[in-house]
Order: C-alpha cells, then sequence, then structure tokens
C-alpha cells in the first residue's frame, strides 16, 4: 500500500506539472519544468515552518492531516474497488478541508478563498448526477461491479455521455488556473492556502498529487473500464493534457459567474438524469 | 443495491432501532468525530482587520462567554452529526438532521453582529420550514409502510412513495443551506474558524447520508 501510496502521489503531482507545462506552451511561455510540482512538493518540506500567531493552532495544523487523510482513503477505497459513493463522499468533503484551510490562519485572504469554496458548492451537483447515471445502468455503486458490467457491455462512456460529461466538468472545477479555480485566485494571493507554508504546504502538496491521481483513475474506471495499468496513465496524461487545453483557452470567471455557470450545468444534469430514469 | 455504502462492518441493536456502520457511514461518522474533537481542543483564530482612516490592522477577540456557546453548540452539533450519520431508523435521521439544523443557528447566531444575526434569522426561517416536509417525509414511511428501518425498508418488501422520498431531500436541503448562510455571516468578518466549519462540515454530511438514504430505501 506504501508502494502505491507514493506513486500516486509522484504521479499525480507529475500531472499537475503536465498541466502547468501544457498551459504555458499554449501561452507562448516556456514554462516550468513538468517535475516542478514534485520539486515544490520536496523544498516546501525543508522550509521553515510555524503557525501564524493569529491562527487557530489545532485546526491549522489538524486539516493538513486531514487532507492527507482522506485523499488517502480514497486510494485505498478504489485500489480495493469499493463504493463510488465513498469517493465521491471524501470528493465533497475536500471543500471542508479548503474551508478548514482558509479560515484557520486568520487571513482574509485565506477566509476569502474559503468562503468562495463554499459558494461554489454547486460544482458538486454533477457529482450526484453521475452518481445516479451510473446507479441507473449498473445497479451498483462498487467500483469493481462497475469495472465488471463494462467489460460485458461496453464502455459508460459510450452509454451514459452526459454523466461522463458532468464528471469531466467536475474534474475541471478542481484543476487549477481552470475557469472555476476561484478558490485560489491571483486577487486572493494564493486564496486559502495563502498562510499555510513549509511543511504545511508540502502537505497540501501531497494532498494535491493524490487528489489528482485518484480523480483521473475513478473517472477511467467508472467511465472506460479495466485497462492495463500502462494504458491508464496514458489515458490519465491525455485527460490532463485535454483538461489543460480547456484550461489554458478559458479565461477565469469571475466568482458570480463562476457560481452561475456551475448551476446551469448542474441544472442541465438532474434534467438529463430524470430523463434517463423515466426511459429506463 | 442493499450496499452502496459498502458491506456492513457492524450492527449495534437497539430494540427495533438499528445503528450500522459500512465503510461511507464509518467514514463519514469518523469525520465528524475528528472535527469535534477539534472544536474541543481548538481556540478561534483571531481575525485581521484593516482600521480605517489610517494604516494600521488589529486582530479581533472571541470573548469568553461567545467562545463557551459557539464550542458548545458547534460539539452539539458534531454529535448529533455523528448520530445521523449511523443510524437505521428514518425518523431518528430526520430527528438527528433537524438537530443539526437548529445547532447551526446557534452557531452563526452566538455572534453579536447585527448583519451576522440578520443571516442566523434567515438561516434559522429556512431550516424550521425545512423541517416540516422532513417529519412529513418520515410520517408517509411508516404509514405506507408500516416500518422506518432502513434495513428492511431496503430489502424492497414495501416501496417509499417517491413523494416521501422527495419530501426528505427538501426537508434536507432546507436543514442544509447553513454554509451559505454562515458565508454570508464570514463576509462580514464573524470570527471562529472551528464552529463555523461544524456548520459546513454537518451540512455536507447530512447531504452525503441523505443521498444513500434514498437509494437505499
Amino acid at each position: 500500500m506504501i508502494t502505491e501510496l507514493l506513486f500516486a502521489t509522484f504521479f499525480g503531482l507529475l500531472l499537475l506539472g503536465i498541466h502547468r507545462k501544457v498551459i504555458a506552451r499554449i501561452q507562448r511561455r516556456p514554462g516550468p519544468p513538468i517535475w516542478q510540482e514534485i520539486l515544490h512538493m520536496l523544498k516546501f518540506s525543508f522550509k521553515t515552518t510555524w503557525v501564524p500567531a493569529t491562527a487557530s493552532t489545532a485546526l491549522f495544523v489538524g486539516v493538513v492531516l486531514v487532507a492527507i487523510g482522506i485523499w488517502t482513503a480514497a486510494l485505498l477505497v478504489i485500489l480495493s474497488g469499493g463504493s463510488l459513493l465513498v469517493i465521491f463522499a471524501i470528493y465533497m468533503l475536500h471543500k471542508i478541508v479548503e474551508h478548514g484551510f482558509g479560515l484557520s490562519s486568520g487571513s482574509p485572504y485565506g477566509k476569502f478563498g474559503g468562503v468562495r469554496s463554499v459558494i461554489s458548492a454547486a460544482s458538486e451537483i454533477p457529482l450526484f448526477v453521475t452518481v445516479a447515471a451510473i446507479a441507473i445502468f449498473t445497479k451498483s455503486l462498487m467500483i469493481s461491479d462497475i469495472v465488471a458490467y463494462q467489460e460485458f457491455q461496453g464502455p459508460l462512456l459510450f452509454t451514459i455521455p452526459l454523466a461522463a460529461v458532468a464528471m469531466y466538468v467536475v474534474l475541471l472545477s478542481k484543476m487549477p488556473f481552470g475557469p472555476f479555480s476561484i478558490v485560489e485566485s491571483k486577487e486572493l494571493v494564493s486564496g486559502y492556502k495563502t498562510e499555510h507554508f513549509g511543511v504545511w504546504r508540502a502537505g497540501l502538496e501531497v494532498c494535491n498529487g493524490l487528489k489528482t491521481y485518484v480523480l483521473l483513475l475513478t473517472f477511467i474506471l467508472v467511465f472506460i473500464g479495466s485497462l492495463p495499468f500502462w494504458m491508464i496513465l496514458i489515458a490519465m496524461i491525455l485527460i490532463t493534457v485535454s483538461l489543460s487545453f480547456t484550461c489554458a483557452l478559458s479565461p477565469m470567471l469571475s466568482p458570480y459567474d463562476s457560481v452561475t455557470i456551475q448551476t446551469l450545468i448542474a441544472g442541465l444534469m438532474v434534467a438529463y438524469v430524470a430523463i434517463l430514469g423515466v426511459m429506463s | 443495491m442493499n450496499e452502496i455504502g459498502g458491506a456492513p462492518l457492524f450492527f449495534l441493536e437497539f430494540g427495533d432501532i438499528v445503528i450500522y456502520f459500512t465503510p461511507f457511514t464509518l467514514a463519514l461518522f469518523l469525520l465528524a468525530l475528528v472535527f469535534s474533537v477539534f472544536v474541543l481542543v481548538s481556540r478561534p483564530e483571531r481575525q485581521l482587520e484593516i482600521a480605517f482612516g489610517g494604516d494600521a490592522y488589529y486582530a479581533k477577540e472571541i470573548s469568553l462567554s461567545e467562545l463557551r456557546f459557539r464550542r458548545f453548540m458547534s460539539i452539539a452539533c458534531g454529535l448529533a452529526c455523528m448520530g445521523a450519520m449511523v443510524t437505521g431508523d428514518v425518523f431518528d435521521f430526520t430527528l438527528f438532521v433537524s438537530l443539526v439544523g437548529i445547532c447551526n443557528v446557534g452557531i452563526v447566531a452566538a455572534v453579536r453582529s447585527r448583519h451576522v444575526q440578520n443571516a442566523a434569522y434567515q438561516y434559522g426561517l429556512v431550516a424550521l420550514a425545512g423541517t416540516v416536509p422532513m417529519f412529513a417525509a418520515a410520517g408517509m414511511v411508516a404509514a405506507t409502510t408500516g416500518t422506518l428501518s432502513m434495513l428492511e425498508l431496503a430489502k424492497g418488501t414495501a416501496t417509499v412513495p417517491v413523494a416521501a422520498r422527495a419530501l426528505l431531500v427538501l426537508g434536507v436541503m432546507g436543514e442544509g443551506m447553513a454554509p451559505f448562510y454562515a458565508a454570508k455571516a464570514e463576509m462580514f468578518r464573524a470570527p471562529g474558524a472551528p464552529y463555523v466549519i461544524m456548520c459546513s462540515l454537518s451540512s455536507l454530511l447530512i447531504f452525503l447520508r441523505v443521498t444513500e438514504v434514498i437509494l437505499l430505501i
């Protein structure tokens, strides 16, 4: 398990590095090397660390451990073919982590990052839509059952393409520098993570790496099915590159527009699942 | 579809009321527990504010009486939340969720600021309105199926009306609106991170649990 955990962390960080590189090349900048996020994580691990005088100490430190803990649990669940509902619960609880990061320091920048995280709750609704659409077809939410279903019936990507789009939007909303990345936009310095530095930031980087790996792996297993391991890695890179293109070619929305568009997407997806439910 | 949250790990029976743990409910229960412990051991952050008319800034302090009340409400919220996560009874679930709503009103309303108390008042009205469809849903389930046990309902021997499910979701949505009002209060710089986070966490947890309940029954 430790090997898988380390691999997931480093590969997830590598994907985030590829994401930055692709965005930079589209914008005609050289960009950082693709292993930059790994270097960040290592660099922060050895930097001077303390807790700000204004912070709520237990929460400031504890939320970093919670962040790593929940995504480690998510990796464990997905590797053991557990319930998709648990993965999605963890994804939603990541919002609490962002909120906790932002609020615990006492900094107004962090606080507004946390508040933005709360008001963009509509971005989670497509997750329920995905769960509901999958449940209608596979009659199970166990990842092992969903993968087995696709071996006989073909990828769910072709059966319920709009549910895959909903999940893709969910992935997009969690990618840095994307149209919905209002929680860490530049007018808030680094948003919810502004005051977390040193080892705390290294912990956050580990969490980001794990989160990216787990979400992409979930997308592949749920909508494409079982693939050889090397093909899963290539699929992850391809999905990351497509997300990078979307992020590079679309401006970061204002908080109001971001919430409005996410709500509209959520509404459309709910209508789609309602139609699916009636038809089945 | 009976094992949507994973295979059951443990049952705790109190007569016909059964508490059960699946990987899903256990994960939610543990998170509620962890954040309740944070509330118990954390002191609130001291929020930095700019002093208007100069280049100074100051840190806001929370008074001891306010701190005690909000901490009490947050721990009560955490306990109610833990109950809502593991109960196997529809009525108990609605009861715990309504308690979460009441505690969330208390957490927000304790801040001595007109803007924050307005937000708490508005949320209080929404939460109050949310309890009606929620208890109505529990009543409809009992009347139409003869049981409130989620495990019995999951066997599929009796069909839960769609209206009852819809009312249950509507009620939980009303109770779960807390983060929006808490966020509104925070925009006026209400301090007290560990307590406000309990509002967000509890709302998210009850949304997640009601998803499982709806798919289960």
